[in-house]
C-alpha cells in the first residue's frame, strides 16, 4: 500500500469522530465507503488515459493534514478587494475550510430558497443532501476522498419555482499551507427554480495546500443555474475539482469555469442531459504562467432526445505553463436531435508552453447535430503590429491581445453585473 | 523630413524593394502609384517598421534621426503614421480605448501631460464629425465588423486625433464609394500642414483630383522608375503602366524634389 494511502487513512482514524454527522450510521458508512474507495484505487498515475498527462506524485508525497484550520481568519477589509462581487447581498465565506457568519451575510433570501452551510445543518436534516450526493455518478480517487472527509461547504435548495434573482457568492479563501481541504457544494434546484452562484476559491497561502471540492448539481425540469467557479490559487496550491450535474426536462445550467492561477489544477466537469429540451452551456478559460499546469476534463452526456450543449474553452499559456483539455461529449442512441457544439481555442504565448486538446465524441444517435474544433495558435502578428504603430508600447499591445482573447468567453456570461466583475478582473486595470 | 537612400529590402529571401531613393520634405504631398506587387505597402511597412520586411541595404533618415533604428512604436510616437491598406480587425480592444492609449502615448512621449476622459471624448467627437462617422463607432472593437470603408475612414480618424509629422496612406481611396472618398480626402486636406508631409499611396487619379500632390511616382518592380508633378498621374490614368517599364531597365530617376 502507497505512503500516501497509509497517510489518509491514518487522518481518518485521527480526526473521523470529529467530523460532521457522525452519529448518524449512514454518514459512517458514507465515509468509509469513500475511504475504501479511496484506498482500492490509490492516487491515479499517468499510465491512465485520464489522467495521462497530469501527474500527482507532488501531490502524493505531501502529508497533509485534513483537519480544518485553526487560524484567525482576515478581516474583511482585507479580503474584501479580491472578491469577485464584494458588495453581493448573499455570501457565504469559508476560511481554511472554517465557516465564517461574521464575513458572510444571508440577507432577506426569497421564500423556498435555502442556503446553509453544512456546519448549520443537523444531523436529522442532512440526509437529503446525501441522497443528492449519492447522485454523482462519476466515482474518482478524489471525489471518494472528499466524501470520506468531507468538512464544509454549501448547501443550496429551492423549491419549484423559488428564485434568487441576484449572484450569491461563495468564497473559500486558503490562508495557511499544509493542509487538505475537502469541500462540498450542493444546488437542488426544483422545477423551474433559478439560481445564480459564483463560487471563488482564493489562496493567500504560500505554501503547498490542496482543495478537493466537489460540486453536486440536480435541475428538476425547467430549472435554470448559473454557476461561475474562479480558481486563484496559491502559488504551490493543489486544486481538484468535480462538478457533477442531472438535468431534467428544459432545464438550463450555465457553468463557467476560471482557472486563473495555481501550481495544478485538475477540473472534472460532467453535466446529464437526462431529459428532453435540457440545455448546457459550458464555458471556461484556463491561463497558465510559469511552471502552472491546468488540466480541464469535461463531459457533457445527451441521454435524451432534443437537448443542446455549446462548450467552448480557452486556454492561455505563457512561460513553462502545460495544460490538458479534454472534452467528452456522448450522445445515447436514442438522443435523438441533439445540437451539440464544442471549441477549444489555445493561445500559446512562449515556446515552452503546451498544451494537449482532445475532442472525444462518442456518438450513438444518427439524427445529431454536433460540432467540434480546436486550435493552438499564437498571438497574430498583424494585430500586434497594428497597436504597436499606434505608438503602444509592445507589452502594453501584447497584453491588451491576449485579454481579448480570454474576454470574448465572457459573451457567453448572462447575468450583466457578473459579466462585467469578470470583465474588470480578467483585464486586470481599469480601462479610461 | 524623409530621405531614402537607395533602399533594399526583402521579404523572407525575396528581394522587394530595389534601390528607392525618395526625399520628402516638411509640408509636401507624394503620390507614389505603380502597378499590384511592385511594392508599394512594402514601402509603407518599412516605413512603419514592421519587422518581416528586412532592410538589406540603404537607409532612412526621418527628422535627422536614423529611422531604422527606431522601434515600431517610437517612430509612431515620433510622429509616424501608416494608414493601413487592410486594417486588421481586434476584437476584445474597443477603438476608443486604442485612440486614447495611443494618444497618450504620444503625449507621454512628448513630456505632455495625459488628456482626461472629458477632454479626449470631445476631442475625438470633434473629429469623428469631420470624418462623418457615427458615434457608436468608438465602443465598437477596433475595425470589427466594419465595412471596407468604415475601415478607412477609421484610419484618418486614427491619423487626425494622432496628427502625425509624416503619414503614410496606402491606398485609403480604394473601397471607398464617391461620398466616403470625398468625406476622406476633405479630412485629409483638413491635416495638411507645412509641418505634416504625406505619402498618398493610390491607384487612381481620382483621390488626386481631390487631395493635390506635389510631386507623383511611379514605383514598379521594387524602384522608383518616374518622377514628375501632378500631370504624370493623368498621364498614366490614360496609358496604363506599359509606358514606365517595369523596373528591371535599371533607368534611375531622380526623385522628387
Ligand atoms: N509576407 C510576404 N510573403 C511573401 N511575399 C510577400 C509578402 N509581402 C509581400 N510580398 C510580395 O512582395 C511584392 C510586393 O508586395 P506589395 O504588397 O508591397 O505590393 P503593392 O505594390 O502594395 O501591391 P498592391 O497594389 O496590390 O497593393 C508582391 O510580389 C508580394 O507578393
Ligand atoms: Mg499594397
Amino acid at each position: 500500500m502507497s505512503m500516501a494511502i497509509a497517510h489518509y487513512q491514518s487522518e481518518f482514524e485521527r480526526l473521523g469522530a470529529l467530523l460532521p454527522w457522525q452519529g448518524s450510521s449512514q454518514w459512517q458508512l458514507w465515509r468509509q465507503e469513500g475511504l475504501a474507495h479511496f484506498a482500492a484505487q490509490g492516487f491515479p498515475s499517468t499510465r491512465q488515459e485520464e489522467w495521462k498527462y497530469t501527474s500527482l506524485t507532488a501531490l502524493e508525497k505531501l502529508a497533509l493534514s485534513c483537519a480544518p484550520g485553526d487560524s484567525a481568519p482576515p478581516v474583511w477589509e482585507s479580503l474584501e478587494g479580491h472578491v469577485l462581487l464584494p458588495r453581493a447581498r448573499h455570501r457565504l465565506v469559508f476560511v481554511d475550510g472554517v465557516f465564517q457568519p461574521a464575513l458572510s451575510r444571508l440577507e432577506s433570501l426569497p421564500p423556498g430558497v435555502r442556503v446553509r452551510p453544512l456546519s448549520a445543518v443537523p444531523a436529522q436534516d442532512s440526509a437529503p443532501l446525501q441522497a443528492q450526493l449519492q447522485a454523482i455518478r462519476s466515482r474518482t480517487p478524489f471525489t471518494a476522498l472528499n466524501a470520506a472527509f468531507m468538512t464544509e461547504g454549501v448547501w443550496v435548495s429551492a423549491s419549484p419555482g423559488a428564485c434568487l434573482d441576484e449572484p450569491m457568492m461563495v468564497l473559500y479563501v486558503t490562508t495557511g499551507g499544509g493542509r487538505a481541504h475537502h469541500l462540498v457544494n450542493a444546488y437542488d434546484l426544483g422545477a423551474g427554480a433559478c439560481l445564480t452562484v459564483v463560487e471563488q476559491y482564493l489562496g493567500l497561502a504560500q505554501d503547498p495546500y490542496f482543495v478537493n471540492q466537489v460540486t453536486g448539481v440536480q435541475l428538476a425540469a425547467g430549472a435554470q443555474l448559473t454557476h461561475l467557479k474562479l480558481q486563484q490559487e496559491g502559488a504551490r496550491s493543489y486544486h481538484i475539482g468535480a462538478l457533477q450535474a442531472v438535468q431534467q426536462g428544459d432545464s438550463r445550467l450555465e457553468s463557467h469555469a476560471f482557472a486563473l492561477s495555481g501550481a495544478f489544477g485538475r477540473n472534472d466537469l460532467e453535466t446529464a442531459l437526462h431529459e428532453p429540451g435540457a440545455a448546457v452551456v459550458m464555458n471556461g478559460l484556463y491561463r497558465v504562467n510559469g511552471r502552472e499546469f491546468q488540466d480541464f476534463h469535461t463531459c457533457i452526456r445527451h441521454e435524451s432526445p432534443d437537448c443542446t450543449s455549446d462548450e467552448y474553452f480557452k486556454g492561455v499559456l505563457d512561460g513553462s505553463g502545460r495544460a490538458v483539455f479534454n472534452g467528452k461529449i456522448v450522445v445515447a442512441q436514442d438522443a435523438q436531435h441533439t445540437a451539440s457544439r464544442q471549441s477549444n481555442h489555445n493561445l500559446l504565448l512562449s515556446d515552452q508552453a503546451e498544451v494537449d486538446t482532445k475532442p472525444q465524441l462518442e456518438i450513438f444517435a444518427d439524427d445529431v447535430k454536433c460540432s467540434h474544433g480546436a486550435t493552438v495558435g499564437q498571438l497574430d502578428e498583424d494585430q500586434w503590429f497594428y497597436l504597436r504603430s499606434r505608438g503602444l508600447e509592445s507589452d502594453h499591445a501584447r497584453a491588451l491581445l491576449i485579454e481579448a482573447f480570454a474576454l470574448e468567453l465572457l459573451s457567453g456570461i448572462g447575468d450583466t453585473g457578473l459579466r462585467a466583475a469578470m470583465d474588470q478582473l480578467l483585464r486586470g486595470r481599469s480601462h479610461g | 523630413m524623409l530621405i531614402i537612400k537607395d533602399l533594399h529590402a526583402s521579404v523572407g529571401d525575396k528581394p522587394i524593394l530595389k534601390g528607392i531613393n525618395l526625399t520628402v520634405k516638411a509640408g509636401e504631398v507624394h503620390a507614389i502609384m505603380g502597378p499590384n506587387g511592385s511594392g508599394k505597402s512594402t514601402l509603407s511597412n518599412v516605413l512603419a517598421g514592421r519587422e518581416n520586411v528586412t532592410v538589406t541595404s540603404g537607409s532612412i533618415d526621418y527628422l535627422g534621426h536614423d529611422l531604422l533604428a527606431l522601434e515600431v512604436e517610437e517612430r509612431a510616437r515620433e510622429g509616424v503614421f501608416l494608414a493601413f491598406q487592410y486594417p486588421v480587425e481586434i476584437p476584445g480592444v474597443g477603438n476608443v480605448y486604442l485612440l486614447k492609449a495611443a494618444l497618450n502615448a504620444q503625449r507621454k512621449h512628448r513630456g505632455l501631460p495625459e488628456l482626461d476622459a472629458m477632454d479626449f471624448l470631445a476631442l475625438v467627437k470633434d473629429k469623428m464629425k469631420l470624418m462623418e462617422m457615427s458615434e457608436s463607432m468608438l465602443y465598437r472593437a477596433v475595425n470589427e465588423g466594419f465595412s471596407g470603408g468604415e475601415k478607412k475612414r477609421n484610419e484618418i480618424l486614427q491619423m487626425a486625433v494622432l496628427e502625425p509629422r509624416l503619414a503614410i496612406l496606402d491606398e485609403t481611396d480604394s473601397g471607398l464609394d464617391i461620398d466616403a472618398l470625398k468625406v476622406v480626402a476633405n479630412g485629409v486636406n483638413s491635416l495638411r500642414h507645412p509641418e505634416r508631409s504625406m505619402i498618398l499611396v493610390t491607384h487612381y487619379q481620382r483621390l488626386l483630383d481631390y487631395i493635390k500632390p506635389d510631386y507623383v511616382h511611379v514605383l514598379a518592380g521594387g524602384r522608383i522608375v518616374r518622377s514628375g508633378g501632378p500631370e504624370l498621374a493623368h498621364e498614366l490614368e490614360k496609358q496604363g503602366y506599359a509606358w514606365v517599364g517595369d523596373g528591371q531597365s535599371g533607368q534611375e530617376v531622380s526623385s522628387g524634389s
